[in-house]
């Protein structure tokens, strides 16, 4: 038996400590080791369409605007509120219909039709998922796997909504640039809102559902309340991205339901890193554009893409963020034992 | 680290960006993009049908434009419009993709998907690039919605037939079969997408103004793989005709359980994607015998509509290894010919002015006499290849596709299976 | 009375498509999303040795089901296994892995309307006035067959018994000294066996196409979830109950109405019951 006679240890660097409390407003090099990871997502997001080459490179950053903010959404409410919603595309859908509806029935203009389908469609999210929430792990999942794909065929069942031709001649936002930015900003507002949130008193409410929901209701509190308003938050930002997705390509139609808008957010959130908000982010900004250089492989780009979905999942289950902090606020060395 | 993380995916992205730009050739070539779902019949059939004439054209030196030769380009790329599951905006992406990044002159070809093709207009008129459909879409709300904002849609235009045409194909049918066997009783299945729903129900009231009685209208879901109701639904009724509007591959069970029932009703079908390629007859094991089915423009089965149809289903039949198959083939070589025929004719890449070249077409093609309707950006149909755009009606006969309709060109005669003989 | 033949057809064939899935998750508790893709690609396994190969017919059809048991053992061995007992991670891999067998088929030519297998029986006889074809019927024959199978395997056998133990209680099965690794190995081969047989029997009835493969997953997770998970009884029962009401929307209420009934009975019967119509209720496992 010859047993590796030594572990891996793993330590804070003592720049973590130190930020950790008030010294952190003592010096540049504490303050700048706290500052500089946000900094750098913030700027390089905003700095992203101009390094883009091609106005097509730009079309696909607004993509995986939309596609970070239902990753978001996955993670919040998986990571942090113990519900494993596999229907993003409900998100979208609701959102990028009403946003539709809005605009090509009652003549509103992008900027209004947005916040409303975000607000509103949340709200119809939040009731169509109600009766479903004292669900738990797999049956929810399926559950909300299921929603966006009956929903579809209802529309198509019973022709209303355009049916399978979708609603056409939806305004576009005008300029392009707003176009660009307004879908980062929201990404940016969202995330640094969303880990804002899951500090706060209701954050620690969140995750005490997601750990020991028997113990929250021991304490006197509605469980089922503050899973509607976890539900309530990440819809919206769902929804938030079907309304833009549905200004930006002016066109909305069932198959903003599609399966693919369930996968692909939780592909990017087990890349990224699940349960850091930011992971999620990063996994669409690395999985979206290589999904679009694989374009020319035709549907070997799926397979591709599914195995480096597997290889993450069952080899290296933390994802890039989780890691990439773990090296940035730890040094490890080995131990004799 | 943090930042190195994102130095990588940076310098990765940057990397891969550069990767696309190829070096300019002496003459540069004139970009046409596909948004093909290549991996379905009404995909690969344009791809062929595309290549093979970008391929003669640039044989014989290319398109003469300014006084210099310049070559066609093809940039083909997979929409995936005809997977279930896959959002539109993805097609719509790659139709974005060939005109931003692939600097694509033209578009040819799809979206081939009605849904996906009518979500794709307003972008194609966002950045002024001409389109030419070739393939899968035959909403009649297409050319409809040029006709009616033909200022925003003009760049749109559609080379094959539509479903109100093949309507009228089908109708030409259903007489001629009712004065030959006194049929009336019609039984109509459809697939729930918008084309063949919206065709299916000007059917039903054509055929009720025209005085047939019609047993049923049935419409399936995409993917609905259980169709023993409908089928025993039309025995009962005691219909002669079942009329199809399928493009699902779930298709060939409905003709399959035809057969094994000896369901006494003509199975005649349009754009029943199964029935129109050369494997049918051996993946049926001859069950598919006595299917019509509308292949919406001649060429794409053996006829002589004009001198230049047999010679494309040869050249097609020798450059893919396969007879042509699918609703879009002939169509799709034929829109290469006339976009270059265009281009020549503006002497320019301008798309205003290669639109207004385009509306002036008139030449005699592989299914006959091409014109577009000025205001509707439609090919003009007719009966006589003289004419117009023909279309194409056959019927699976001993193994064979055999012409039946139009008259013009047919090679053979509506068969009726022994167990419907009085 | 036609809608009786073809109600029990229907649904026979849903049992079928669907007591894979079933008995995979009610052993080892792993949602087999990969489930479609087994289905589709059994077909296009015998379509290989039949037509490339030109081997008999039968012998294809044993071969194909074999190599499918082995390459669901592999899945599960080199992949599922590591995730086992993370619901979520269990669904993603193995529906990553679908994806993928689906999408790689698809790139590999597999494509189109000409892949088809022959029917078992040619023929059609008629049952009072209903005509029905032979290779229907056989359906329902198989179908039968296996579900009596299934159920003396499991009950007389000693790893059908050990098979039920590890589904009512793991751990207790791990005292008694049963391997529940290797077991939940057996019960995914035949999982993918009894997917591949689905194939094989249903899919000469039309022709083989990877779209297939998306929707068998549905109908067996449609089953499954109204027959209560992990409760293979109750699949059956249900995949009847949901037959039956597929074959009446399509008379009553019009064909477009019938991939909703699916659909709406996953969710219906979620929130409704999770535990299904048949399932034992676990109350604290499901809902709070």
């Amino acid at each position: 038996m010859n047993i590796e006679q030594r572990r891996k240890e793993r330590l804070d660097r003592g720049i973590k400590v130190r930020t950790d409390g008030l010294y952190a407003l003592m010096s540049w090099r504490e303050l700048s080791y706290l500052t500089l990871p946000r900094l750098v997502l913030i700027v390089g997001m905003l700095t992203l369409p101009f390094i883009m080459p091609s106005m097509y490179w730009q079309r696909v950053i607004s993509i995986v605007c939309i596609y970070a903010l239902l990753a978001m959404s996955f993670d919040f409410l998986a990571h942090f509120v113990g519900l494993v919603s596999l229907g993003g595309a409900l998100f979208i859908g609701v959102g990028g219909y009403l946003a539709a509806i809005m605009n090509t029935y009652f003549g509103m203009p992008p900027l209004l039709t947005i916040p409303i389908a975000t607000v509103v469609g949340a709200g119809i999210c939040t009731l169509f998922l109600l009766p479903c929430l004292p669900l738990r792990g797999v049956y929810f999942a399926i559950v909300s796997l299921m929603y966006p794909l009956a929903l579809a065929r209802v529309i198509e069942a019973l022709d209303i909504l355009g049916g399978t031709d979708g609603i056409m001649g939806i305004e576009s936002f005008g300029n392009r640039w707003v176009e660009q930015y307004f879908v980062i900003l929201m990404v940016l507002l969202f995330l640094f809102g969303a880990r804002r949130l899951v500090n706060l008193d209701i954050g620690l409410v969140f995750r005490a559902v997601k750990d020991n929901d028997q113990a929250v209701r021991a304490s006197g509190m509605s469980i089922t309340f503050y899973k509607a308003v976890a539900v309530f938050i990440a819809s919206a930002m769902g929804c938030m991205g079907g309304a833009s997705l549905v200004h930006i390509y002016m066109w909305s139609g069932i198959s903003l339901l599609a399966l693919d808008f369930s996968i692909l957010p939780i592909a990017a959130t087990v890349i990224g890193g699940a349960g850091t908000l930011v992971g999620p982010v990063l996994g669409c900004l690395i999985l979206v554009p290589i999904s679009e250089l694989l374009r020319a492989f035709g549907t070997l780009r799926i397979v591709f893409y599914s195995l480096i979905l597997v290889a993450f999942i069952v080899f290296r289950s933390e994802g890039i963020m989780v890691y990439g902090q773990r090296k940035y606020h730890q040094f490890e060395r080995w131990v004799k034992i | 680290m943090k930042t190195k993380f994102f130095a990588t995916i940076v310098i990765l992205l940057a990397i891969l960006f550069a990767l696309p730009t190829y070096s300019a050739l002496a003459a540069k070539p004139i970009v046409l993009g596909c948004p093909l779902s290549t991996a379905f019949l009404y995909g690969w059939d344009a791809e062929r049908g595309i290549k093979l004439a970008v391929e003669e054209i640039n044989a014989k030196g290319g398109v003469t434009l300014g006084g210099e030769k310049r070559p066609f380009k093809v940039e083909v790329i997979d929409t995936r419009d005809l997977e279930p599951g896959v959002p539109v905006s993805e097609a719509l992406l790659a139709v974005e993709k060939l005109i931003l990044d692939k600097k694509s002159d033209f578009i040819l070809g799809g979206p081939v998907r009605s849904e996906a093709a009518l979500a794709a207009m307003p972008l194609l008129s966002k950045y002024k690039k001409v389109s030419i459909l070739s393939t899968g879409v035959l909403t009649p709300k297409y050319h409809a919605l040029v006709a009616k904002q033909y200022d925003k849609y003009k760049y749109c235009f559609r080379i094959h037939g539509e479903a109100k045409q093949l309507v009228g194909e089908m109708f030409a049918n259903f007489t001629a079969l009712k004065e030959k066997y006194g049929f009336n009783n019609l039984f109509i299945i459809a697939q729930d997408v918008a084309h063949a729903r919206g065709a299916a129900k000007v059917m039903n009231k054509v055929a009720l103004k025209k005085g047939w009685n019609v047993t049923g209208l049935e419409i399936y879901p995409t993917g609905a793989s259980d169709f023993s109701m409908g089928l025993l639904k039309a025995k009962k009724t005691k219909s002669e005709i079942i009329n199809i509007w399928m493009d699902m591959p779930e298709s060939a069970i409905l003709l399959k359980q035809w057969y094994d029932m000896k369901l006494p009703a003509l199975p005649f079908g349009s754009t029943l994607a199964a029935a129109e390629q050369p494997g049918f007859w051996k993946a049926t094991e001859g069950k598919g015998e006595y299917t019509l089915c509308n292949v919406v423009n001649a060429g794409n089965a053996p006829s002589n509509a004009t001198p230049w149809t047999m010679k494309f289903y040869n050249a097609y039949a020798k450059r893919w290894n396969v007879e042509p198959e699918g609703l879009g083939s002939s169509s799709s070589y034929m829109a290469v010919y006339v976009l270059r025929d265009a281009i020549e004719r503006a002497n320019t890449l301008n798309s205003d002015k290669v639109v207004s070249e385009l509306e002036k077409t008139d030449v005699m093609g592989v299914y006959g006499r091409l014109r577009f309707n000025p205001k509707s950006h439609q090919v003009i149909p007719s009966l006589d290849p003289e004419e117009g755009a023909v279309g194409t009606i056959l019927q699976w006969q001993a193994g064979k596709r055999i012409v039946v309709f139009p008259k013009s060109i047919a090679t053979g005669t509506i068969k009726l299976p022994p167990w419907m003989m009085k | 009375m036609d809608i009786l033949i073809y109600g029990i057809i229907n649904s026979i064939a849903l049992a079928l498509m669907a007591l894979g899935f079933a008995l995979v998750y009610g052993i080892s508790r792993v949602p087999n999303f990969a489930h479609g893709a087994l289905y589709v690609i059994t077909g296009f396994i015998t379509w290989s040795l039949l037509r490339t190969l030109g081997l008999n017919y039968l012998i294809s059809i044993v071969l194909a089901l074999i190599i499918i048991g082995v390459v669901s053992a592999l899945i599960y061995q080199f992949a599922l296994i590591r995730v086992r007992g993370m619901a979520i991670s269990e669904i993603i891999a193995s529906y990553a892995i679908g994806l993928a067998i689906l999408e790689g088929l698809r790139w590999g030519g597999f494509k189109g309307t000409t892949y088809t297998l022959p029917v078992f029986i040619e023929g059609t006889i008629n049952i009072g006035d209903v005509p029905v074809d032979l290779h229907r019927l056989l359906v329902v024959a198989i179908g039968g067959a296996v579900v009596i199978l299934l159920w003396l395997f499991t009950h007389y056998t000693r790893i059908g018994l050990a098979l039920r133990g590890m589904a009512q209680d793991e751990r207790a099965v791990l005292m008694l000294g049963i391997d529940s690794d290797i077991m939940a190995l057996v019960a995914m081969a035949a999982g993918g066996m009894l997917a591949g047989l689905a194939g094989i029997v249903l899919l000469p009835l039309g022709n083989i196409v990877v779209e297939k493969g998306y929707d068998v997953l549905i109908q067996a997770i449609a089953v499954c979830i109204v027959g209560g998970l992990g409760s293979w009884m109750g699949a059956v029962l249900a995949a009847f109950l949901i037959g039956f009401a597929q074959i009446l929307t399509t008379v009553y209420l019009g064909s477009h109405f019938q991939m909703v009934v699916a659909l709406l009975a996953i969710i219906l019967t979620l929130i409704l019951r999770p535990s299904g119509l048949f399932g034992k209720q676990k109350e604290l496992e499901e809902r709070v």
